[in-house]
Formats: C-alpha cells, structure tokens, sequence
C-alpha cells in the first residue's frame, strides 16, 4: 500500500465531492445566482446595446462558467472550520490536497451543468460552432480552472465565510471589466488590452468567439496555452497555499 | 461505594497484556497559544492494547495533547508517534490506524447520521458495500440505527455524540483516542459505551481516552495520567495513584468474639488501629499486607473472621488529593 492507495485516495475525492454537491451545490438559491447572474449581466450589455446575442455566446458561456464554478469553492473551507466539520474530516486518514480536489470536483460538475447546456440548446437553435470537441475540452479546462481559483481564495486562514467573499469579490468583478468578455477585445483601447491579457475570462472568451463567429483577437494556440496556464497555476497555487495555511485554519477557535 | 479490590485488578490486567508494543508515543510535546502554554512538556507512552486515561481539570492541556496526537496540530516541539509512524510525517499512513471522538469537532449537521457515517467510511478507502455493512452494524450497537435518515443536526446532545463514536469505529482503528467520550450520555448509554471500550480492548484496541468522570477513569483505565497546566503530574494504575495520593484506606474487620486490644495492638503495630470489642479497624495506605496479616492473627488466635470490608479512597479523593486542591 502506498501512502494512500489509490482506491482510498479515489474514493476520499468522490466522497467529498458528493457531500459538496449535497451540502452546497443542489439547493434552490445556488441554482438559482448560477443561472440569473450571468444571464443579466449578459443581458444588459448585449442585449441592452443592441448587438447581435450570436456574436456573445462566447461572453455568456464565459461568464456562467465564472459565476457558477467560482461561487461555492471560496466559502467551502472557512464555513467547514467554523463548523468543525473540517477538523472531523481530517481526523481521518485524508490529505487536505484529497480534500480540495474533491471540491473541485463537485465545483466543476456544477459548472458544467450549467455551462454545457447552453452550448448544446445554442447548436440545436442553429448557432454553429467550428469545433465542438474543442469548444468542450476548452469549457472543462476552464471550469477546473476557475473552481481552482474559487479554492484559491478559500487559503485565506478564516473561519469566517464574508471574508472570502469579500476577498474573491474584490477580485473578481475587476476581473470581469479587464477582460474581453464584455466588450470584444478589438474594441478595447491599448492600454487595457495589457490589462486584459492578464485576466483568466479573455482567453476562453476569445477562443469560443473564434469558434461561434471566427473572429478573434490572439491566435487559437495562444488561447488554448494560456486557458491551459492560468489552470494549472490556480490548481497548484490553490493546493500548495492550503497547505501552508492549513495549521493557522486549524488552530481557529 | 467500597467495592473493588485494587491487587485483584492488578493481576488481570497482566494476563491481558501479553505484548508490550508502544502504540502511542509522546515525546516532550510543547505548545503555545499565544502566550498560554496549552502543552508543555508531555511525555508517555501507551502500550499496545491498553486503556490509557487523561483526567485533569479544564484547561489542563487534555484536548490540546490529542489534537497533537491525532495530526491535527503541530506541536512547537516534540514527537508524535501511532504505532511507530510519526503523526505529523506520516499523517495518512498513522491516521490509517486511528479513530478520532474529537471534543469540539461535529458531524455535518445537514447530512443523515447515516451519510455521515458511510462518509467517513469512504475516507478510510473502504468499498460501498463494506461501509453500509459496517454502518448498520454500528448504528445497530449504538441504537442509532432508527434515527439513521434523520440529520444530525435534528439527534440530541447524546446521540451527536454516539454517532461520533460510531464515525471513530467505521474504520476499525487499532487505536482510539475519545476525547469525553461519554459526556452528555444517559446512564445506560455511557454504561453501553464503556462496555464497548472493554471489548475493544480485548481484540487488541489501544485506547487513549479523557473523562471527567472520575470514577469512570478508575474502573476503565489500566494507566491513568493526571495533567494539570500542560504537565503529566502523575501516572500510574488507578491503585499506584491511590497509594501515591497517600491517602488512607480503612480496613474494618469483625471476629467472632471480643479481642485483647494490648495483644492486637502489639499485633498491628506497623499501622494505625483502633480495637473496639469483637472489632479492629486499620488504617492504611494498601490492602493486601494488612489483610494477610489480619488472617495470620485469626489463626493464631482460633478466631473466626466474621466480616471484613475495605474502603479504599474513592478516585475523586484520589485526583482532587494530587491536583492539590
Ligand atoms: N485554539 C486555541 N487557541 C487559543 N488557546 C487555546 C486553543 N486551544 C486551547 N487553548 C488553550 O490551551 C489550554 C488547554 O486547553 P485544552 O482544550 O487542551 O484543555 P482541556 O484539558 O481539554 O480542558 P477541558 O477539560 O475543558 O476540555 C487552555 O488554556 C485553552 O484556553
Ligand atoms: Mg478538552
């Protein structure tokens, strides 16, 4: 047997994961801000300026992806050591990099429940994509990657939800404004360009808007590294500060 | 009370502990909070298949040691050890073998106890099958299994703290640490919970275990370590601390007939007595010596003993005696 044999490290992620999804993922509110938040920002800039909602399916996919696998995650680990249900989770033979992947797990499942479909109902409705495949495995990795970036947030060593929301809010609605996924990034005026290229959203965006409409900004390749980059960087950043954090979390009465 | 015979435990213990492997190791554990020195300082060893007893007043460091223990804090210093694996370099492999009652940690309040359970089954790598199996039959022990679909926020005090137990079990640890294990439970509960640590005990379990029941410590516990402010003051069996407590046990003995209280005196001159016709009461500070001495004087002296009854101090005497209240 190794540290922890693979089983057990497989079944601890699906435990997890499962109690997620029963604990946050499937209540009413949750379901409800997934779907309505993204849908109304969407709506008011699209919609309300009069373009063409085609040409936004990318922005909208986008940002339901964000609102969706980024909402929960921040909240899971503060409210667990409040409750003390994350002490009883460790005093178990479980690592904390088991545990975080088993809420990215249940963060990326709820993601792509609701970022999938409209991918799917968009092509039944006629709106072509060049590549389904690609536009699939590029929603995943970006799913991951921003269910990570929810964890990330999560390292911050409280017991207290409203300071994680706090913190990831002050970071993610900037976010949103940096980025192409309002306004196309052709649009943007230079200097905000270097600031949209430093955020997660515009890459997603850029490739599904070269996949619905074949237009883009930066080459497929550049989107596709960098949708792979921020993944990873949110994952290990996520795991490895939880790590560090970890004691001082614990130590919270 | 003045029922059990302190030397009789003592022999049945030794018939029960044939291995002498060290389960649980501390080695000079300090921690800090701030500036309250919670651990400071704490050594001991548990053997395998012992029941070990931490009783000390709160705040003494109790829940701190096996928050330690059990991986949950790093110690500023010192070693941990569960069966030979170092708790903090080794968390998965040493919590492999372990069940955790913590004091201040809860069961997902809106999960079943049943959800709970199998969740923490699935922890422990064990398959579906297995963890419903093993859920039932310790819901089952634990009368729990009728409330087994309610959530656990909606059980009492007492069965929160059952489920507790039941999640400590599910993964068949060979050492269990139960931080009050039976605080908040009904007479019969904490009865039915103290006869599990027994049978426990005799397939092997190494137990390390906090009370405040005093008594209970004494009737479970082979070893007990008294904590006071973050030190260990005191160990031993519930019998070496009463005799390092120094306080007295009385033996009160009846003859037959009325006794010479100069050739008695003469007799039991190694302790204190009192002869009052027919009866003589000792005051010692063990049993044994003077009871054979007690048979020795009857024969010598063709008297038939018709009642002879011990008080030894009772273990709250004993642990309020040592704490130094
Ligand atoms: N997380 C913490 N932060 C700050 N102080 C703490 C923390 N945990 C324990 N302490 C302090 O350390 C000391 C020991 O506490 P501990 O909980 O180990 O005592 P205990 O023996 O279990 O007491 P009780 O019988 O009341 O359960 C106390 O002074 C307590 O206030
Ligand atoms: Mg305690």
């Amino acid at each position: 047997m190794g540290t922890e044999s693979s089983n057990q490290l497989w079944r601890s992620m699906w435990a997890i994961c499962w109690k997620d999804i029963k604990l946050y993922y499937a209540k009413g509110p949750i379901v409800v801000t997934g779907v309505l938040f993204p849908l109304f920002l969407w709506g008011a800039f699209y919609i309300g300026r009069g373009l063409d909602p085609k040409d936004g399916l990318a922005s909208l996919v986008t940002l339901t992806i964000f609102f969706t696998s980024s909402s929960v995650t921040p909240i899971i680990a503060p409210w667990e050591t409040r409750q003390r249900t994350l002490e009883m989770l460790l005093s178990r033979p479980v690592k904390v990099t088991t545990i975080l992947i088993g809420d990215i797990l249940a963060s990326t499942i709820f993601g792509l429940v609701f970022t999938l479909p409209i991918v799917f109902y968009s092509i039944v409705l006629g709106v072509v994509l060049s590549n389904v495949l690609m536009a699939t495995v590029i929603i995943m990795v970006t799913v991951i990657g921003f269910s990570a970036l929810g964890v990330l947030f999560s390292a911050l060593p409280t017991d207290t939800p409203a300071d994680v929301v706090l913190l990831s809010s002050v970071v993610k609605l900037p976010l949103i404004f940096v980025s192409g996924v309002l306004v196309p990034l052709a649009q943007l005026p230079t200097w905000t360009l270097a600031i949209a290229a430093a955020s997660p959203l515009t890459y997603p965006t850029d490739l599904l808007r070269q996949l619905y409409t074949g237009n883009a900004f930066f080459p497929e390749w550049v989107d596709i590294m960098m949708v792979i980059i921020f993944t990873i960087m949110f994952t290990v950043g996520a795991l490895k500060l939880h790590e560090k954090t970890l004691s001082t979390r614990l130590q919270k009465r | 009370m003045t029922s059990f015979s302190p030397r009789i435990r003592v022999g049945k213990r030794k018939e029960n502990r044939p291995m002498s492997t060290i389960a649980i190791e501390a080695v000079n554990l300090h921690k800090r909070f701030g500036n309250v020195s919670a651990v400071n300082g704490v050594s001991f060893n548990v053997t395998e298949g012992e029941i070990f007893g931490f009783l000390g007043p709160n705040g003494a460091g109790k829940t701190t040691t096996i928050r330690i223990l059990t991986g949950i804090l790093r110690p500023d210093s010192g070693e941990a050890k569960i069966m030979g694996y170092d708790v903090h370099k080794d968390p998965v492999k040493a919590r492999m073998l372990i069940g955790v009652v913590p004091e201040e940690a809860n069961p997902y309040p809106d999960l079943s106890a049943w959800d709970n359970l199998t969740l923490v089954g699935s922890l422990y790598g064990l398959s579906k099958r297995t963890a419903s199996e093993r859920a039932s039959r310790l819901l089952k022990l634990l009368d729990l299994y009728e409330v087994r679909e309610r959530k656990a926020r909606s059980l009492s005090k007492g069965m929160r703290q059952k489920l507790l137990v039941a999640m400590a079990l599910i993964g068949e640890p060979k050492v269990l640490f139960l931080d009050e294990p039976t605080s908040g439970l009904d007479v019969l509960s904490a009865k039915k919970i103290r006869s599990l640590i027994l049978d426990l005990k005799k397939n092997g379990v190494t137990v390390l275990l906090t009370t405040h029941n005093v008594e209970e410590a004494g009737e479970l516990c082979d070893r007990i370590a008294i904590i006071n402010g973050g030190q260990i003051v005191e160990t031993g069996s519930p019998d070496d601390l009463m005799i390092k407590s120094g306080l007295y046990t009385y033996i009160s003995v009846k003859f037959d007939r009325p006794i010479n209280p100069e050739d008695a005196g003469q007799f039991f001159k190694a302790w204190e007595h009192r002869v009052q016709g027919s009866r003589i009461l000792l005051i010692c500070k063990e049993s044994a010596d003077p009871i054979v001495r007690v048979v020795e004087y009857a024969k010598a002296r063709c008297l038939s003993i018709i009642d002879i009854h011990t008080s030894p101090p009772n273990m709250e005497d004993v642990f309020v005696k040592i704490i130094g209240g």
